[in-house]
């Protein structure tokens, strides 16, 4: 009798809702929950703030606001710089990297999946105000095209390059530019272990002197351009222009698809804080890697996408209310950016807010015992005013 | 309760000098801090519950202490004391003393980073224990915090006592409130003096409040200490008279 009232319940459910049918295999879980109404609230909760589809590329409407986790592995991988550094403490603190899936960043995959690679690379900014989510929305980017077996060149936070270096070389190559060797091996290093497996696929089609006794033929793998960087810490620079100007040469070809993700990018157009041997300050363009990356960013080769961000948290002389392209960018690198696709990422709605607060929950990340309680859950929504960053930093001490 | 003190201030300085330098050395009977407000000003109630309770389930006390409410002038709250409910007086405490030139931003910022080291330490210790031992492993930094504060309070303490020319160390019972002043005032101590050159105070306070929490550490030693030379000078404890 029981038996045949479920039934009749669960029937009654997706006559209302016949989208249900198509998801029913991902969401078993929660049609049950919606039929079966003397469920535990921990059962429903459960279904909000996870779901079991690790795979970016099927990330679509019906995972709105449900966390899927990236295993430990993969993440040592594709992520070996990049993530924020909260991110990080949080994913050791809870041996496990759970994002959640967003409505821009399924936006931003939606385009990435629909890209012609015919046409020229197309540019996608992420903007929006201190604390949304620009990078992880960034990073969940990044995810997808690894898991599509595109070559990955992620500069984790551009502004790391124009302040705090301690050893500024002038560039053999040429005169007016300034090397940062520690940086670009650095960088290097991330690198190789990301994208391991096309560094011997890819030949690089040009004779480069490293110096009197040092050269690199035409034809050998490119995995020797990044050894040669990484053992000649001097060289590591024009390595890695090397490296830079091959990918783009050769992601017309249509061997490999690229993806070139920068982080904070309105470094490369701002000012440094880097002063010349005479003490005077050094302009972002006679900086080597920031001149490379310029290039990268332009949208003359084909074969892939680029998808930037803005950061206004490590910026330099910008004020800190700014967070639109026009002012964080400036006019000279809006117009090198112009044209591009404006995403823009916002605080978090009142259900991802419930879904971020259930996953710190499961977790055991809330440890008082008023925050479990409903006006617990009100307040944090006051005092964070659903910023996701503020949220993450009430939730660490409480 | 300040108008009896006022009489009694008035009181001592008729006194003579005389007894007002014995006087002086004992606290307890005279006034060292003042306040503006004068007895007709009450405490301000900042408990959100007090207010929520719905007219039925007030008994006639509760609502004859509502309506005397109306007419009463209270004082104002500082601007730390907030009816948020993750509120602690005992913590506030604490972030009082840390204080430094009155920069409350920044001891507070010091706590919530103490609080976030705790838990993200024994985060990790659970996750490294056993299933059967993980119930062990308490993750509640604020339990910590309050149970490592119990631990550092000393039972008795010593006064000094001038007979016969001499001041003796007797030992003496200590109020609640000196005992909690006490614990705090060696964590705080401790962690300011003996701590390696480039370690950061979250990350000191928070080991020693695990080692306070365990009865084990620096602060316990300390306590332990006090009650040692109570035990000593046994012998005095007659020359306390109150």
């Amino acid at each position: 009798m029981m038996l045949r009232k479920v039934i009749r319940l669960i029937s009654k459910s997706h006559k209302l809702d016949p989208g249900h049918f198509q998801h029913l295999g991902t969401r078993a879980s929660q049609s049950t929950a919606v039929s079966l109404d003397a469920q535990v609230p921990g059962e429903k909760s459960r279904a909000i703030s996870r779901t079991q589809e690790s795979d970016p590329a099927k990330h679509g409407e019906q995972h709105l606001c449900q966390h899927y986790s990236i295993p430990l592995e993969e993440l040592k991988t594709i992520f070996p710089h990049g993530l924020p550094p909260h991110f990080e403490m949080q994913v050791k603190t809870f041996n496990e990297a759970c994002l959640m899936v967003r409505e821009p960043a399924v936006e931003l995959l939606h385009y990435l999946k629909k890209t012609n690679f015919a046409n020229p690379a197309i540019r996608y900014v992420l903007y929006g105000e201190k604390g949304t989510g620009k990078t992880l929305t960034l990073c969940h980017a990044v995810h997808f095209c690894a898991k599509q077996d595109w070559l990955i060149m992620h500069i984790p936070d551009a502004h790391c390059w124009v302040k705090n270096c301690r050893d500024l070389l002038k560039s053999t190559y040429n005169k007016e530019r300034y090397d940062q060797p520690l940086k670009a091996s650095t960088w290097l290093k991330n690198f190789k272990t990301s994208n391991e497996q096309f560094l011997n696929q890819i030949k690089i089609q040009q004779k480069y002197i490293w110096s009197k006794r040092e050269s690199i033929e035409e034809g050998r793998p490119l995995g020797e351009v990044v050894e040669q960087g990484l053992n000649r810490v001097k060289n590591a620079t024009d390595a890695v222009g090397i490296v830079m100007k091959e990918l783009k040469r050769q992601s017309s070809s249509g061997s490999f698809r690229l993806l070139v993700a920068v982080d904070a990018v309105n470094a490369l157009w701002g000012r440094t804080t880097l002063k010349k041997e005479d003490k005077s300050l050094v302009a972002p363009e006679e900086l080597t890697l920031v001149h490379n990356v310029k290039k990268m960013v332009t949208n003359d080769w084909h074969g892939g996408a680029i998808v930037v961000s803005l950061s206004q948290t490590g910026s330099l002389f910008k004020p800190r209310a700014a967070y639109l392209p026009q002012d964080l960018l400036g006019k000279e690198g809006f117009d090198n950016l112009d044209p591009f696709v404006p995403i823009q990422v916002y605080n978090y709605t009142p259900k991802e807010f419930e879904s971020c607060v259930q996953y710190y929950l499961e977790n055991r990340w809330l440890q008082h015992k008023k925050a479990h309680t409903e006006e617990g859950k009100k307040e944090l929504f006051f005092l964070s005013n659903s910023n996701p960053w503020q949220l993450e930093r009430l939730c660490a001490y409480l | 309760m300040v108008a009896p003190v006022v009489s009694s201030a008035r009181c001592f300085w008729s006194l003579g000098p005389g007894v007002r330098r014995t006087l002086r050395a004992l606290p307890g009977l005279t006034q060292v801090r003042w306040s503006r407000y004068d007895a007709n000003y009450k405490e301000p109630q900042l408990d959100k519950d007090y207010y929520h309770k719905p007219l039925e389930e007030l008994t006639e006390e509760e609502k004859f202490e509502r309506d005397l409410r109306t007419t009463q002038i209270f004082k104002a709250p500082p601007a730390s004391n907030t009816s948020s409910l993750f509120e602690d007086p005992v913590i506030s405490k604490f972030i009082n003393m840390m204080m430094k030139g009155g920069n409350k931003t920044l001891a507070r910022s010091l706590m919530n980073e103490t609080l976030e080291t705790l838990k993200r330490k024994q985060f990790k210790k659970y996750h490294e224990a056993k299933p059967e031992d993980r119930e062990a492993v308490e993750c509640n930094p604020y339990t910590i915090f309050h149970q490592a504060l119990q631990n550092c309070q000393p039972i008795l303490g010593l006064v000094s006592i001038l007979k016969g020319g001499r001041f003796y160390q007797v030992p003496a019972p200590l109020t609640d409130k000196r005992r909690r002043f006490l614990a705090m005032k060696w964590m705080i101590q401790e962690c300011r003096e003996k701590k390696p050159r480039r370690m950061l105070m979250p990350e000191k306070l928070s080991h020693e409040l695990l080692e306070a929490f365990h009865n084990q550490g620096p602060v316990i030693k300390k306590k332990h200490d006090l009650h040692k030379m109570a035990e000593a000078n046994r012998a005095f404890a007659h020359y306390r008279w109150w």
